[in-house]
Order: C-alpha cells, then sequence, then structure tokens
C-alpha cells in the first residue's frame, strides 16, 4: 500500500514536472513569437499616427507587434547614445539634421536601398543621407492668431515680424533656433546658411517683439491656444491641428520661402532585425502611407504618387510637388545644419534667451 | 564614557547610506570631468582637457543668470516666511480643528499634487485672459492686463506656492516645540499678544525660521518646471540654464560646470545656516 502511494506520488511529482516544463516552453516560444519591433519615436499625435498607420499594416502583414519607446528629440538621441553597445530600439524617427548626430555618432547602420523598394519614387529631397530617409515634411513659419492681431498687420515677408507692432507678442522655439536664424540672415543678404552671422544685428533688433520662448510642440500649444503668444515661427502640423480643435490660426508662408523640415528614419546600428525594420520603413514609404501622411496628418508626403485630397495639397505648407519643393521651400543643408546647430543655439541662448 | 550597547547588527543599517553616497560622489565625479572636458559643436562626444568652461563663467550672461536665481530664491524664501508663519502658528495655537483642518487643506495638500500639475494651473491662473487679469477686468479694476506671465512676479508666485507646505510644516514643528509656559509668562505679566508674539514666540521659533528659510532657499534655488513654464524661456533660473546648454546646445562640459557652481553654491549656503544655527543655540533661543 505504501509502495503504490509512493509510486503514485512520483508519478503526480513527474507529471506536474512535465505540465510545468511544457508550459515554460509554450510561454518562451510565445515570447520568441512575440518579441516586438522596437521603435523610438516622438510621443502624443507622432507616435498615434504611426502606430494607427503604419505599426498596424507592419503586424498585420509580419505577425511581429511593434512597441513604441517615446521620447523627445534630443532625450532619445542622448539615450540611444548611452546605449550604444546594447541598442534599446531597432528603428529612429528623428529630425533630418538630428539624424546626422545619429550618423556622425555612428548609431545608424548603413542603408540598403534595394531593401526599400518605395525608396525609389520619393522626392529627392527625401533622401537624406546613406543613414537616414525621410518620412514627411513640414514647415516652420508664420502662424499668428488673426483674432488678436491687429487687423492691419499682414504677413508676406519674415520682414513682418519685425513690425514694432508686434511689440511682445512672438513665440520662438527654443529648441531649434535655425529658422528664424536663416530667415534674419536671407533679410540681412545673406545667401546660405554659412552666412548667417550676418542677420545678428537683425536678430537682436526682434527681441522687444518676442513674448516667451516654447521649449516643446505642446508648450507651443499651449501659448498660442491662449493667445498668449498669438504670433509664433510654428510647426505647419502643430498649426493645423490646433485649427482643428477650434482656435483660429492663419498660417503664412512668406514670399522668402518657408524652412522645411523633414522628419525621417534610420535603422539603430547593431539591430537584430534588420529586415524587419526595413518592412517597416518601406510601408512608412508606401504611397498609400503616404497618402495618409497628407490627408490626416497634413504633413506634406515624401511620395509624389502620394493621393492628396486637392483641398489638402492647397494648404500652406504642403509641398506635393517638385515644382513646390524648388519654389517654395527653404531647404537648409540637413548635414550643415547639423554641424552649425549647436553654434547657432549657443549664440541664441547667450544674446536672445539669456540677456 | 558610557560603552556602546546596542546589537553589533546595528552597523549593517548604515549600508543604506553607505550606497547613496558612492551613487552621489560616482555621479558627482562624472559630472566634474565632464567639466574639463573640450564642447566639440554639432556632436554629443566631449574633447579634450580644457579649462575654458570655468573660465566662461565670468561672462555676464551666465553672472546675470546666477544673480536672478539668488535674486528668485531670496524672494521666495522670504514671502514664504511672511504667509508662512500666520498659518503655521495658527495651525499649531489655533484651538478651532475647522481652522486647522482648512489651514491643513490649503497649505499642505496641493503638495500632493505633481508640480507639472501645479504649474500648469498658474498658466491658467496668471494669464492675459486668466483668472486674476479676467477677475480685474472683469470688476472694472483695469483695462489691460497685468504681464504676469513670463516675469520674474509671475515665477516668484508660483514658486511661493510651490514651497509653502514644506515652509509650514518646518515652522509648524519649531513652533510646537515652545513651551506654552513662556507665552502664559509673558502674558501674565502684562504683554500683550502681540508683545507676547514678538519678544517670546518669534526669537524663540527662530531656529525654525532660519532652516525654513534656507530650506526653501537651496529648494527653490535648483527650480526646473516652475521657472521653464511660467517663466516660458524670458525668467531663467539655472537649472534651465543647464537644460539649455545641455539638451539643446549639446554642450554638456559647460552645463557640467554650470551644475557644479550651484551644488557648490548650495552647499556654501547650508554651511553658513549651520553657523547661524549655532550662533542662536549658544545665545540659548532655542
Amino acid at each position: 500500500m505504501t509502495g503504490t502511494t509512493k509510486a503514485g506520488s512520483k508519478r503526480r511529482v513527474l507529471g506536474a514536472a512535465l505540465a510545468v516544463s511544457l508550459l515554460a516552453a509554450t510561454l518562451s516560444t510565445n515570447a520568441l513569437a512575440q518579441d516586438p519591433l522596437r521603435i523610438s519615436i516622438w510621443g502624443g499625435s507622432w507616435k498615434d499616427f504611426a502606430a494607427e498607420n503604419i505599426g498596424k499594416r507592419f503586424t498585420a502583414e509580419t505577425g511581429v507587434p511593434v512597441e513604441y519607446i517615446t521620447g523627445g528629440t534630443i532625450d532619445r538621441l542622448n539615450k540611444a547614445k548611452l546605449s550604444k553597445a546594447n541598442p534599446e530600439t531597432d528603428l529612429i524617427f528623428t529630425t533630418s539634421h538630428v539624424g546626422w548626430l545619429y550618423a556622425s555618432d555612428d548609431l545608424y547602420e548603413k542603408l540598403d536601398m534595394a531593401k526599400l523598394p518605395n525608396a525609389k519614387t520619393l522626392f529627392p529631397e527625401a533622401i537624406i543621407s546613406p543613414f537616414h530617409v525621410g518620412t514627411w515634411s513640414y514647415v516652420y513659419t508664420i502662424a499668428y492668431r488673426p483674432d488678436l492681431v491687429p487687423a492691419d498687420i499682414k504677413f508676406t515677408s519674415w520682414n513682418d515680424l519685425w513690425n514694432p507692432k508686434l511689440k511682445g507678442t512672438i513665440g520662438l522655439p527654443d529648441f531649434d533656433p535655425s529658422h528664424v536664424i536663416y530667415a534674419a540672415a536671407l533679410l540681412s543678404g545673406g545667401k546660405s546658411a554659412k552666412d548667417w552671422a550676418m542677420g545678428q544685428k537683425k536678430l537682436l533688433e526682434l527681441k522687444p517683439n518676442i513674448k516667451a520662448f516654447y521649449s516643446s510642440d505642446a508648450t507651443s500649444q499651449e501659448k498660442i491656444g491662449s493667445g498668449e503668444t498669438p504670433v509664433q515661427v510654428l510647426l505647419s502640423g502643430n498649426a493645423y491641428h490646433m485649427m482643428t480643435q477650434g482656435v483660429k490660426i492663419n498660417l503664412v508662408v512668406p514670399k522668402e520661402g518657408a524652412i522645411i523640415g523633414i522628419d525621417t528614419v534610420g535603422i539603430n546600428k547593431g539591430t537584430k532585425k534588420s529586415d524587419l525594420a526595413y518592412k517597416f520603413i518601406n510601408i512608412a514609404l508606401d504611397p498609400a502611407t503616404q497618402t495618409l501622411v497628407a490627408n490626416k496628418q497634413k504633413m506634406g508626403p515624401v511620395s509624389p504618387q502620394a493621393k492628396v485630397d486637392p483641398a489638402v495639397a492647397k494648404l500652406p505648407g504642403m509641398f506635393t510637388t517638385a515644382q513646390q519643393w524648388k519654389d517654395q521651400a527653404i531647404v537648409i543643408d540637413h548635414k550643415l545644419r547639423a554641424e552649425l546647430l549647436g553654434e547657432w543655439r549657443k549664440w541664441f541662448t547667450e544674446n536672445l534667451i539669456a540677456r | 564614557m558610557t560603552p556602546d550597547r546596542r546589537p553589533a547588527y546595528f552597523a549593517w543599517f548604515i549600508l543604506p547610506a553607505l550606497f547613496l553616497a558612492v551613487a552621489l560622489v560616482a555621479s558627482l565625479a562624472s559630472l566634474l570631468q565632464f567639466g574639463f572636458r573640450e564642447h566639440i559643436p554639432g556632436s554629443l562626444k566631449v574633447g579634450g582637457f580644457t579649462l575654458e568652461n570655468f573660465g566662461r563663467m565670468s561672462d555676464w550672461v551666465y553672472l546675470r543668470v546666477f544673480i536672478d536665481s539668488l535674486l528668485l530664491s531670496g524672494c521666495t524664501a522670504i514671502a514664504n516666511l511672511l504667509l508662512g508663519y500666520p498659518l503655521a502658528y495658527a495651525l499649531v495655537r489655533s484651538r478651532s480643528s475647522l481652522l486647522k483642518s482648512t489651514i491643513l487643506i490649503t497649505t499642505i495638500v496641493p503638495m500632493f499634487t505633481g508640480d507639472i500639475v501645479r504649474t500648469y494651473s498658474w498658466l491658467v491662473v496668471l494669464g492675459k485672459n486668466g483668472f486674476i487679469n479676467g477677475g480685474l477686468k472683469s470688476i472694472g479694476a483695469i483695462d489691460t492686463p497685468f504681464e504676469l506671465l513670463y516675469t520674474p512676479l509671475g515665477v516668484t508666485i508660483a514658486l511661493v506656492q510651490y514651497s509653502l507646505p514644506i515652509m509650514v510644516i518646518i515652522l509648524a514643528a519649531a513652533i510646537s516645540h515652545i513651551d506654552v509656559a513662556f507665552e502664559k509668562a509673558a502674558a501674565s505679566l502684562g504683554a500683550s499678544p502681540l508683545e507676547v508674539l514678538w519678544n517670546v514666540t518669534l526669537p524663540l521659533s527662530m531656529p525654525g525660521i532660519l532652516s525654513g528659510t534656507v530650506t526653501i532657499f537651496a529648494w527653490t534655488l535648483s527650480a526646473f518646471a516652475t521657472p521653464q513654464l511660467v517663466g516660458g524661456g524670458k525668467v531663467n533660473m539655472i537649472s534651465n540654464m543647464v537644460y539649455q546648454l545641455g539638451f539643446s546646445n549639446f554642450d554638456f562640459p559647460f552645463a557640467a560646470v554650470l551644475s557644479m557652481v550651484a551644488l557648490a553654491l548650495v552647499f556654501l549656503v547650508l554651511y553658513f545656516m549651520g553657523l547661524g544655527l549655532r550662533r542662536l543655540e549658544r545665545v540659548g533661543l532655542h
């Protein structure tokens, strides 16, 4: 009786061990199958758009889930640098010139364009470097609240920001002053970003008109939404977002042109999911996705094959043809911008923000 | 000399403190070495050894940020004392539980909301169309709104509200340690309530006043979120400048120098606070 009980007990233990082993093996297999593609991107509407319009399709086609690691542009760059030996993400969305900082710090894989068939048809301006490629464009340009700015003030040129009637009304980004620095240089006779010092005197003359500096998309929207800074040098996508929230905003492309910004994507050096990363990028560059970029996000598509709603195509800062890119967009050389940005920010911080 | 009768395992209790000390010293050492490295524009990498970053501290732009920060923190500490002392006194000495509860709710409870939430609500209150300007306009007191946002006054108001709970707690602790018998004795000898407060309670609560003022001063000297949001880039304190230099300009070496100088300043303030407290103890005020 005792022997039978012992044998039964042994069988039960063995059975339990087998069941646990099987369960562990199953869980482990599932975990491997569910190991996601990790993407570094900004939070808020940027992440939502990527998740909804690129990530879902990617998962449907590959069965691989996508995990989004969100954060600010510079915070994510610092994180990528700190985890260089063992990258936390597989793909990185960032702005074109910041992408050059990733490249110069050896954080990007060199792209194999043969694995990105959709890249063949892009606007040439979207191929930023051998390491990163544009996904959508926008402009930083003059935006104003018509209900809070005197009716006799018209914005046709960057020079209109210097109108004395705008004293204490303007909001500028503190994280990237390249737009207003470049505009001041142009107005002072400069021809390229290298001539930026020519605009320094003019920039100092803008000080009385500056009410505040904003440090993020959220604070930019808060300041123009509340009317604290009824005039801003503003990202076009943010302006269109605020308009959908019922805020009256006019966006202007000055006669000198608007400063173009291109958001890009690149592959983390050392990723173990290179093929999946290419697949994700290719979906992002697909004309169907680019159509959504324009029509849903009101951002400029990088593919001329995007089917842009005619009403959307007319919006300021929405460049949908090669001719528009040529005539209306001011493209500052991305690499030069990355190299000069530190110097620009230092000057801007010391002479406009801190003084 | 009494022998230490505590069990031997008590010595292990020092381990968490040791761990914290090692982590702090390692971080400060890392920060310090950044201060001696060259900044390479357009790169996150730093270059070779240099003393130039310390030389830049003499630039008026950065000196002014320090002076502005000292002034803002000083004004915040004084305003805190003026507002906090009556509240703390009433909190300790009042016999009305309703009054005590009201003071607790209005001063202490806001501490449990995050500083970002509190600061954002100040944007609503101080704005051109905010609570203050809107209220004054609606009663016809002003035509054009006061400029409160993005001004030193606005930042000070928000910092005072942010730090007031701590001041009240420190002062209330100090006042509660004062033996009521002293106040009763002064009153029995004919002193008016105001004279009792001025000649007895205030001097006896001086250690609390000193430590509260210095704590608020040192704490708000490193404020970031409040000046960042309410100052709107027009009112910059040391932390905002460190952020600008480090995270916008990638100039980590100079940002490290600014941080170290700010830290040294706080240590200096704490040193003088210690001196002051020891002097108070010598004259028998505590």
